[in-house]
């Protein structure tokens, strides 16, 4: 005898994450997911947007959740801003975040004094796409020593980003890479993309990202 | 790797069905349906399956089935409809980059059957 079910295999993650959108909504704060291979520099990333967000008054906090240790997580410390570990295994651990690991990182915060709240996703181009965080906007970081053909060999994952941050963009001189190819491929997954070119490294770029991000709030 | 993790949601969603059902026979297949915009490996989301289906009451010769949908968009500007065959979101007909995505992003258990015997 067969019986029809017809249930969503991630409906329970669904779930959490709608709740997330909701404690948000209530308490006032944006959450930002941020994800990407693994060294692309998010980190780096973070480390020169969360400076120049203060700067404009606006209150952040990250939720650490890229594997094994916790190097990211007292790097981001240091600038003083409050910052939730994600406890992942020491070795190996999970592909990505799910809204059931979200949900009880978020409650660690003072989320009243709270504008913006990044998550670091996993480094992982795949999974990270298929769950759904909570998040109200998604970043894709990609640099310039990866290859141009990233967008169309993980096109869920740009499909679920709003904004494409293209990374290490002070390598150019030294690297064969072709950014326009790039910007075309992002484009073919994802017409209605927002893309923004910058070095983490260097500060490159470091405007226009800020300004797109506070945009999203 | 995110297989082994619909995996184990598929396990735990057909052990609240059979629970619901009142059950006691085996079940023969479960039949899933992921759409290609999922990225989903066959063989990797199969494997994940047997693992852990592994010591489950009723599941033990449990047979996952899949089926994939394919990508369909269409075209909120001229209405065209059109299978993707390379991963290009935008209309073929007017090339225009505000479509919808009508199928191809599924990821459901549709059905499950229970062994007769």
């Amino acid at each position: 005898m067969k019986i029809q079910i017809v249930r969503d295999v991630l409906e329970a993650n669904d779930q959490l994450a709608g709740d997330i959108r909701n404690i948000a909504k209530k308490e006032g704060f944006t959450l930002v997911n941020i994800m990407s291979s693994p060294g692309s520099g998010k980190t780096t990333l973070l480390e020169r947007l969360i400076p120049a967000l203060t700067n404009k008054e606006i209150r952040t906090a990250v939720i650490e959740g890229d594997i094994t240790t916790t190097a990211d997580a007292e790097r981001i410390a240091r600038m003083n801003i409050p910052v939730a570990q994600i406890n992942t295994e020491s070795f190996g651990g999970d592909c990505h975040l799910g809204a059931e690991v979200i949900l009880p990182a978020l409650h660690q915060f003072d989320l009243n004094n709270l504008d913006l709240i990044f998550i670091e996703n996993v480094g992982n181009l795949v999974c990270p796409a298929e769950f759904d965080t909570g998040a109200n906007v998604n970043i894709v970081v990609i640099s310039t020593t990866e290859g141009e053909d990233k967008p169309l060999k993980y096109p869920l994952m740009f499909r679920v980003c709003q904004i494409a941050v293209i990374n290490k963009i002070d390598l150019l001189p030294h690297l064969r890479f072709d950014i326009q190819i790039l910007e075309e491929n992002i484009r073919k997954i994802n017409p209605m993309m927002k893309i923004v070119s910058c070095s983490a490294q260097t500060g490159e770029g470091f405007d226009q990202l800020t300004k797109l991000v506070i945009a999203k709030r | 790797m995110h297989e082994l993790q619909i995996a184990t949601n598929i396990i735990s969603i057909v052990e609240e069905e059979i629970r619901k059902a009142g059950k006691t026979e085996d079940i023969e297949f479960v039949y899933f349906i992921a759409g290609k915009m999922r990225a989903i490996i066959p063989e990797s989301l199969q494997f994940s399956f047997d693992v852990m289906k592994r010591d489950k009451p009723y599941l033990e010769d449990a047979e996952l089935k899949i089926s994939e949908i394919p990508i369909k968009i269409r075209c909120k500007n001229c209405k065209a409809e059109h299978t993707l065959n390379e991963p290009v979101f935008r209309c073929e007909t007017c090339s225009s980059p505000e479509i919808e995505i009508i199928s191809g992003d599924e990821l459901y258990i549709d059905s499950i059957e229970f062994s007769d015997t």
